[in-house]
């Protein structure tokens, strides 16, 4: 039996098995924590605990699947490209809104774990919290982050963002579908963006092209922030 | 497709190329990322030679980082001894962006 779950393709399988299913069930539901990514690695997690099989062994077949990420995240350029192409006017202020909320969750995350004195690696792993998935753990690898723990809450706040973001905002007053969309696309990447596009079809727009440009502002700041803060 | 794909992992090669020769601090995937943008943007490739594998490869982005999903298992205890810390920042950091990155579009995009 242990020959047997060593084979990478046990864990390929099992994980495109349960990622299937996690869609089935999210298309009939469509609850923000039934989002398909959530699901699978929480019943992938729940099945690896039982069956006490280490993660060392599933990734064996996991690190198949992770691997496209490198050429995926290569892919989002492409997909930044067609993004910009769909706001023509008023790019600059835009830029500016994302740039500084992108910038401030950083040093907001720093500077309230360094209130709780909380470890170096917690900062390093968390400080890209707020971008797409893939980006952030490229991120946490490069600042010495532990890109599984940026994966877990990076998917936390996406589910967050989608489930409370709006409210939140208009209970602060903000009321510009432009405004909910780049705010949701900066904080909460792809997971909160699906919920802007169905607020509306502009909020789904800015959305879209904030989690990108936020994706790459994190993506260079991050290790100039960490740098200057924790050495 | 096949044609796509190469460019794309091309674009890739070429980032880690860049963070390996200058020794930058991003990781080379994203490097590449930066660069097949500037590329399109400037025209230097058409889009139809690297969207059949982009959009494939995006379609399926969320399969590919369940491994790191995964992952978490191992980090359990750190959470664990953290957990006040850890939500409290991420809720508040996550708070605050939000809040700030609208007023900011919306008062900005008035003007």
């Amino acid at each position: 039996m242990k020959a047997f779950i060593a084979l990478p393709v046990v864990w390929v399988f099992l994980t495109l098995a349960v990622f299937f299913m996690a869609q089935r069930l999210h298309k009939r539901l469509g609850w923000a924590v039934t989002t398909p990514i959530l699901v699978t690695i929480l019943v992938l997690i729940l099945f690896l605990s039982l069956f006490d099989i280490d993660f060392e062994t599933y990734d064996n077949g996991g690190k198949f699947l992770s691997f496209f990420l490198g050429p995926s995240v290569v892919a989002l350029g492409v997909l930044f490209y067609e993004k910009l192409d769909e706001i023509k006017s008023n790019l600059m202020p835009f830029c500016i809104a994302v740039f500084v909320g992108g910038v401030s969750s950083i040093l907001s995350l720093i500077f309230i774990l360094m209130a709780f004195k909380a470890p170096d690696v917690l900062m390093r792993s968390l400080a890209p919290k707020s971008v797409t998935t893939p980006i952030a753990i490229e991120i946490a690898k490069s600042v010495g982050g532990v890109p599984s723990i940026t994966a877990g809450i990076v998917i936390a706040v996406g589910i967050f963002g989608n489930a409370f973001g709006i409210n939140i905002l208009k209970l602060l007053g903000i009321t510009s579908k432009t405004a909910i969309g780049t705010a949701l696309g900066t904080a909460s990447h792809g997971i909160g963006t699906a919920r802007a596009l169905e607020e509306s079809k502009l909020s789904g727009v800015y959305s879209g092209l904030a989690l990108c440009v936020n994706g790459l502002v994190t993506a260079v700041v991050t290790p100039l922030v960490i740098d200057w803060i924790l050495v | 497709m096949l044609k796509s794909l190469s460019v794309i992992f091309l674009f890739l090669v070429v980032g880690e190329f860049v963070t390996y020769v200058f020794k930058i601090p991003i990781a080379g995937n994203i490097i590449g990322m930066v660069l097949i943008f500037l590329a399109l943007k400037f025209k230097m490739i058409p889009l139809e030679m690297v969207k059949p594998a982009s959009d494939k490869l995006l379609k399926y982005l969320v399969l590919f980082f369940v491994p790191y999903g995964v992952g978490l298992m191992v980090h359990f205890e750190t959470i664990k001894e953290h957990w006040l810390s850890i939500g409290l920042a991420v809720l508040g950091s996550t708070i605050l962006t939000l809040y700030l990155t609208a007023f900011l579009q919306e008062k900005l995009e008035k003007k």
